[in-house]
């Protein structure tokens, strides 16, 4: 059977409430997403945190799939769950802040988890600012084309392909 | 990243940049992508993925145990609004039971008339036969027709009865 209609009917048992089917997709999908938060956080438990999430936002979520590319919607809400995420932490920060007048400003630094090693990459990832990390793995771990990419964030292509194109140079004369 | 996306990129990038530029493009990206495929991100671990699909079978039963409650909601809703329409279009329709007179009981033409003694045939039939007793007592009483008046007053109250009889029978 294609997988294309593999797919399909995975995704009409979803549409049903079949929990079979949304096993089946957490399985297909899990693996790509847990490395798209995991890059994009640095920290595995909020990594975890955040692929959970994903997946009760698709359970919710699931009657508002109208067709097209499921992996593009999918990576929509993935998106929009971690900027839900950054925007929270951003909240957290403020009131920290205000808490803390007298002590040095926080700085922005790699969330780091203490029983894990960090590798290279996650480090000079954490260089990056977060709307490039984003972008260079929606592309990494999506997959999708340029276009897709530039539609889920609501930017023209050329904006996407501009910023891409600075962050992987950065990136790879940070990795040389 | 597979060939049918290199072609892309290098048309995509060849629309924003010259030549030359767009090829070092193509090169950083697949340089970049090369370095995260070289750095692989963890795997879920068997704890979390069996904990997602937990997670999932225990958001769905949630689920549909809101919908029933809510179709339960609507229907008891619905069947609320029902029953009190039937209980206020039942005093309604009593009300006017009760304040107006069913218009099949007498005809519009009797209902507005200003005369019904005149309008309605069966009255007029009975003012005449009045009127005709009234002067036929009148006659007796003055001895105009010359006939015993004690047998035509008994005569008179015969059809007096007869009429009186006939106007109860319809």
């Amino acid at each position: 059977m294609p997988e294309s209609d593999d797919l399909a009917r995975i995704i009409a048992g979803c549409k049903n409430g079949n929990s079979e089917s949304f096993s089946k997709v957490v399985d297909r999908y899990a693996s790509r997403f847990c490395g798209y938060f995991y890059r994009l956080t640095g920290n595995r438990d909020l990594s975890d945190d955040l692929l959970s999430e994903l997946f009760v936002k698709l359970v919710e979520k699931i009657g508002s799939y109208k067709g097209g590319s499921f992996e593009s919607w999918l990576f929509r809400i993935a998106s929009n769950i971690f900027h839900d995420h950054l925007r929270a932490k951003q909240k957290r920060q403020r009131i920290i802040e205000q808490q803390r007048q007298d002590f040095e400003s926080e700085q922005a630094e790699p969330i780091r988890s203490e029983d894990e090693r960090i590798d290279k990459l996650q480090m000079q990832l954490a260089t990056l600012d977060e709307d490039t990390r984003e972008l260079i793995m929606l592309r990494f771990y999506s997959q999708l084309s340029f276009k897709e990419i530039a539609k889920i964030r609501a930017e023209p292509i050329g904006t996407t392909l501009s910023k891409l194109h600075r962050g992987v140079k950065k990136l790879r004369e940070l990795m040389e | 990243m597979n060939g049918e996306n290199m072609e892309n990129l290098n048309e995509l990038f060849g629309r924003f940049l010259d030549p030359e530029q767009a090829e070092k493009a193509v090169e950083d990206v697949a340089s970049a992508e090369q370095v995260l495929r070289e750095h692989q991100a963890p795997e879920p671990s068997a704890e979390l993925i069996a904990d997602i699909k937990a997670t999932i079978t225990t958001t769905l039963a949630r689920r549909r145990t809101n919908i029933y409650k809510t179709a339960a909601y609507q229907v008891a809703a619905v069947a609320a609004v029902i029953v009190i329409l039937a209980f206020v279009g039942n005093r309604l329709l009593m009300h006017q039971q009760d304040k107006f007179m069913p218009p099949t009981m007498l005809s519009q033409q009797i209902w507005e008339s200003d005369d019904i003694a005149e309008d309605d045939p069966d009255l007029a039939y009975f003012v005449s036969e009045v009127d005709q007793i009234k002067d036929e007592l009148w006659s007796i009483k003055w001895g105009e027709n010359g006939v015993n008046g004690d047998d035509s007053l008994a005569d008179l109250e015969i059809e007096l009865l007869e009429i009186n009889s006939d106007f109860w029978k319809g």
